[in-house]
Order: C-alpha cells, then sequence, then structure tokens
C-alpha cells in the first residue's frame, strides 16, 4: 500500500477559501456581489462538465439552478425560513430529487436528444414559471434578510457574512465533485465517452452511471442556484431560460474540463466580462458571446485551460531539448 | 359540430405551420447528423426580411402578389446566404469533432445571429399584416376563417409534394438518400458527399427563412420569436423521429392535433399539450416514430 499523497485540487480550494473569507472584509462590495454570482454559476458549471465527461451536453441545468434558488426564495416568503444552510440545502433536495425523477426518462438517451430533451424541460418550467403567480410571474420573488445558524447579522456585516457562506458551501461542493470526479464512477464517466458497449461487457451499467452524474449535476445546480438566489436576494423565472444553460456551457467550453478548478476559473472570467461589457456595450453582449463560443469551438476545442496545457508543454519540451544539447 | 370543425380547421393549418418551420430541421439532421439551432435565428431573419420586403412593397404601392413573392424571394435569399456562410466558415471544419461541440457551435451561430437581427432591425415589434388582411376571411359553416391560414395548408403540401419528388425521382435526390444511409459509401460511389451536405445545409436554412417569411403576417415579429420555433420544431420532428421527412409529417400532425384539441377544450393545459405528445411517443418509441434502428458499433 502506497501511503496516500496529498490531494493538491483539495488543498488550493481550501487555502483560497481561507484567503477569501480573511480577507472578505478588505474586498470592495461590487467584487464580492461578482464572485458570489462567479462562485454559483460555477457549481452549476462542475454539473455540466460532469455530464460532458461522458460526452452529454445538457442545455438544461438552468432547471435546476431555477429550483435551487426559487426553494429559497419560497421558503423565505411562505415558511419565513431565513437561514442559509438550511434554504440551500432544501434547495438541493428539491433539484437532486427532480434530477432524479427525470433521470429515469433522461439517462436513456444520448447526443443530441440528451440535450435538446433536457432544454425542453426547462424551457416548458420556464413556460410555467412565468404564467404562475406562485412563482411570482415573470417578475420573480424577493428573498428577505438571510440568517446564518440563528445570527442575524445587518448591513454590511450581512453582505460579508453572506460572502463567506457563498464561499465555504462552493469550497465544500467543489471538493466533493473533485473527489466524485476522481472515484471510480468518475472515471466509468470518461469510459462512457469512450466506447459505452465495452464497458456494459465490463459490467457497469451505462444507464445506471448516467442517472447518477445527471442527479449529481442536479444538485450541484441547485446549490448553485440557491446561492445565486441569496447573493442577488432576488429570483426570477430567467434561471430557468435556456441561456443560463448556455453560460454554464460557456464556463466549460472556455475553461476546459481538466479539473474542478477550471469551473471556477471560466465562471470568474464570464462574470468579469459580463459586468464590464454590460456597462460597455449592453446590447451586443449575446454576439460577442457567441463570437468567443465560435472563436474557441473552431481554434481551441479543449478550452483556454489547455492552453496552459501547451504552454507547459512547450516549456518541457524546450527543457529537454536543452538536456540533449548540454549532453 | 362547429367546434369540431373549428378545431379540425385549427389543427390541419397549426400542422401546416409546424411542418413548415420543421421541414428544414429535419432535412439538415438526415444528412449531417447534426442539430441546427440556428435553425431558430433562420427562421426569424426570414421573417424580419418579409417583413421588410412587405413594407417596401406597400410603400411603393404594389399589390398582394408582389408583396408576396418579393418577400419570399427576400427571405429565401437571406437564409440561404446565411447558411452558405455559416456551413463553410464554421460548421464545414467540425464533422470531425464531438456532437456537443457542433451543438455549441450552432448555439454560438443563433446567439450572433439573434444580436445581430436586433442591432439590425431593432427591438420593437414589427407588423406585416397587410397581405394577410388583403386576402381576407373565407366562410366556413358557421365560422370566419382567414384565407390565408387556409392557404398555408396548401402550401405545406405542395412543399411536402416538392421535397418528396425531388428526393424521389430525381438524380440528386437519390444522392441525398444515399448520403444520409451512407456517407462513405455514397462517397466510394463517386457521389460528391460534401457539396450534398453544404448543398442540404443551404437548404435547410432557406427552409427555414421561408418558413419565417409565411409566418411573418400573422405574428408580431420581435426578437425572441426564433426560440420558441426551435424548441418546438425539435419536438415535431423528435416526435416523427429525427432526419424522416415522413416524420416530420406525422409529427406535424400529431402536434397540431393536441393543441388544437387542448386550446379548445382545456386551454389551461394548452403549453403541455405539445410536450405530453412528445413524452407520450417517447414513451413507446424512445428515438420516435419512423426513426431508423440504428446498429451500436464496438
Amino acid at each position: 500500500m502506497s501511503r496516500p499523497r496529498a490531494d493538491w485540487t483539495i488543498v488550493a480550494i481550501v487555502v483560497i477559501a481561507l484567503a477569501l473569507s480573511l480577507a472578505a472584509a478588505f474586498i470592495p462590495g461590487w467584487i464580492r456581489y461578482v464572485s458570489q454570482n462567479a462562485l454559483a454559476a460555477a457549481l452549476a458549471s462542475i454539473g455540466v462538465m460532469i455530464l460532458l465527461r461522458a460526452g452529454l451536453l445538457s442545455f438544461g441545468q438552468g432547471l435546476f439552478y431555477f429550483l435551487g434558488a426559487y426553494a429559497v426564495a419560497l421558503l423565505n416568503k411562505h415558511f419565513a425560513v431565513t437561514d442559509a444552510a438550511v434554504t440551500v440545502m432544501i434547495g438541493a433536495v428539491c433539484a437532486g430529487a427532480v434530477a432524479s425523477v427525470l433521470g429515469f426518462f433522461i439517462a436513456s438517451y444520448r447526443g443530441i436528444f440528451f440535450s435538446m430533451l433536457t432544454l425542453a424541460i426547462s424551457m416548458v418550467v420556464y413556460g410555467i414559471a412565468t404564467k404562475l403567480s406562485f412563482f411570482g410571474g415573470s417578475d420573480g420573488l424577493n428573498i428577505g434578510t438571510l440568517s446564518f445558524f440563528g445570527y442575524r447579522p445587518r448591513g454590511a456585516e450581512l453582505q460579508i457574512m453572506s460572502f463567506r457562506f457563498c464561499i465555504w458551501t462552493s469550497a465544500l461542493c467543489g471538493v466533493g465533485a473533485h473527489i466524485f470526479l476522481r472515484s471510480r464512477l468518475g472515471k466509468v464517466l470518461e469510459a462512457i465517452e469512450d466506447n459505452e458497449i465495452r464497458l456494459e461487457y465490463l459490467g457497469r451499467s451505462v444507464r445506471d452511471t448516467i442517472h447518477i452524474a445527471y442527479a449529481a449535476a442536479g444538485v450541484l445546480a441547485g446549490i448553485g442556484g440557491a446561492l445565486a438566489g441569496q447573493a442577488a436576494r432576488h429570483v426570477d423565472p430567467s434561471f430557468a431560460y435556456w441561456t443560463t444553460a448556455g453560460d454554464f456551457i460557456f464556463v466549460v467550453l472556455l475553461s476546459g474540463q481538466a479539473s474542478v478548478l477550471s469551473p471556477f476559473a471560466g465562471s470568474f472570467t464570464l462574470e468579469v466580462l459580463r459586468t464590464f461589457a454590460s456597462a460597455l456595450f449592453p446590447n451586443e453582449w449575446q454576439l460577442a458571446l457567441g463570437a468567443t463560443m465560435l472563436a474557441i469551438v473552431l481554434f481551441l476545442p479543449s478550452g483556454l485551460g489547455h492552453l496552459v496545457v501547451l504552454i507547459v508543454r512547450a516549456f518541457k519540451r524546450r527543457a529537454e531539448a536543452r538536456e540533449v544539447i548540454e549532453q | 359540430m362547429s367546434t369540431f370543425v373549428t378545431i379540425l380547421i385549427d389543427a390541419v393549418s397549426y400542422a401546416a405551420w409546424l411542418f413548415l418551420t420543421s421541414i428544414g430541421l429535419t432535412l439538415v439532421f438526415g444528412v449531417l447528423r447534426l442539430l441546427n439551432i440556428a435553425h431558430g435565428s433562420f427562421y426569424s431573419v426570414g421573417a424580419y426580411m418579409a417583413a421588410y420586403a412587405i413594407g417596401l412593397c406597400v410603400a411603393a404601392g404594389l399589390g398582394t402578389a408582389w408583396q408576396f413573392s418579393l418577400a419570399a424571394i427576400a427571405a429565401v435569399t437571406a437564409g440561404a446566404v446565411l447558411g452558405l456562410v455559416i456551413e463553410r466558415s464554421v460548421l464545414g471544419r467540425l464533422y470531425r469533432h464531438p456532437e456537443a461541440l457542433i451543438l455549441i457551435a450552432t448555439y454560438a451561430a443563433f446567439l450572433v445571429l439573434e444580436d445581430a437581427t436586433k442591432l439590425i432591425w431593432g427591438g420593437q415589434s414589427l407588423y406585416a399584416n397587410q397581405p394577410r388582411d388583403a386576402l381576407g376571411q373565407m366562410q366556413l359553416g358557421a365560422l370566419q376563417y382567414p384565407i390565408y391560414d387556409i392557404a398555408l395548408i396548401v402550401v405545406a403540401i405542395a412543399l411536402a409534394a416538392t421535397i418528396g419528388f425531388v428526393l424521389n425521382a430525381t438524380r440528386i435526390g437519390h444522392c441525398v438518400t444515399a448520403v444520409v444511409f451512407d456517407r462513405e459509401m455514397s462517397a466510394a460511389m463517386g457521389i460528391n458527399v460534401v457539396r450534398i451536405m453544404t448543398g442540404t445545409f443551404v437548404v435547410g436554412a432557406a427552409l427555414g427563412a421561408f418558413a419565417g417569411a409565411i409566418t411573418a403576417p400573422k405574428i408580431a415579429i420581435s426578437p425572441g420569436i426564433g426560440v420558441e420555433v426551435i424548441v418546438i420544431a425539435f419536438a415535431v420532428v423528435v416526435i416523427g423521429g429525427l432526419g424522416s421527412i415522413t416524420g416530420a409529417v406525422v409529427g406535424a400532425v400529431i402536434v397540431g392535433f393536441a393543441r388544437a384539441l387542448t386550446a379548445h377544450l382545456f386551454p389551461e393545459i394548452e403549453m403541455f399539450a405539445v410536450y405530453a405528445a412528445m413524452a407520450g411517443v417517447l414513451a413507446i418509441r424512445p428515438y420516435g416514430l419512423f426513426a431508423r434502428p440504428e446498429a451500436r458499433k464496438i
């Protein structure tokens, strides 16, 4: 038996989370807000990445984002539940439950069918949410002030606590997703993309594996949605709209699928771009987004994260060449 | 009795519209094996071009016949040019890539075109209802019905017949069918597969734009009409089986009837009817009614 090695991804997540929560009071409010949105979207994007490891592109993660966010808002409105952790957990359970049920139907589809059926389901929910007054119609719902395990901060302290809560929840989910991807099940997902028939010969149920991955992705998106709702203190049906899911896909496309850290980086990039773009050219945002996506797909299909890999490889090659010359 | 007639006519007219919007999508899927999300933007570009052309004709005092033909020509030309540009510059380079990446590319193209139409024609709604009003109403039993909506049925049938004829009775059609069945074997037989694929994509795009043009007089043309179309057209073609022309016809009829029945009898659940029909069919035949069985490759 070899000694268990330190997992640098987990170490990195914990160190970054610690650093950010200690520095929380010194970070300007707008950066905290952008970061919270980025973290929330990153969790949903990790879900997209998990499914994409199996070659499945979900256009419907917005549905679970919506469910998580609305769980927070509805609990707040109807049951006066204000505890951040409780609402996030219930949001995750709701999203996970819906994903598990839908999974029975969805898990037998691959490729375009998987993408378009997930898209259709989330668009139906979007349609319902804009019509029903229970969901606040197209205006959405507001969320009251949050409490954290009985602690009820006000004003600036509330924002800082909310930021810290968001960071640690995301870190926990990031570590969880990392362990999931590292596990045997995570490796089976990659094998599904390679060749699912061989996998079935080896005795793995492809269908069950996809079902579990779909449910896991749903839970992650649910938590992400709950965090997004808590950050903005407002939820609206656009969470379930397909462009929300498109943003998560963009994040994974931008950052590549090398590690759970990639979607976090990609999501921050997207949020920062969006913040500046909405100030500079508010009407051409989709155009810029689409053009960037096209450029990545055409010239760098493994994502910008792949650039790092290429650079490292080039350096290694140069070092090797130097060794050869010196010999 | 009159409710029944109304439902019947509504259903058939709606089915005709569904067929027109989804035929391009299923044709492109059949030949290129890709689902083109940008089909929705070809539809909206077609609608905008038609509205623009009709607006010009009305301003110039030209008659209804001119309005129709110029609208159709403008839309089809715009759709074909866009299709050619997208296929040559983007999709043509991606055929060896995974399906997911191609789907992302068509989604990206959709986003770009969506904002481009908004930039060109503005965010407010356009109306081009003059030709539909000019045709007037017709008496069907106790019922007043716009002639335009009846004419839509004729157009859809004519289009289905034309496509059926081209595919089954011409040389090019046979080549297209061969490519659908086996791309490599067709190439080995001397068919220029790349040209057939480009050509099909251009035709598919033109058909999408044509559907937009023919819908333009019926609706308020505004940003976002393309999204609904892509989702509902997918539902139609998936019921019939992706890539099947007969399937598109049958899917359009099923969805048309489901929608018309619920719209008149249970209006609360109208918006679910389409998806309920889709879920029902997929529960029995997971890949649609007319989908070819596909061998799993090891």
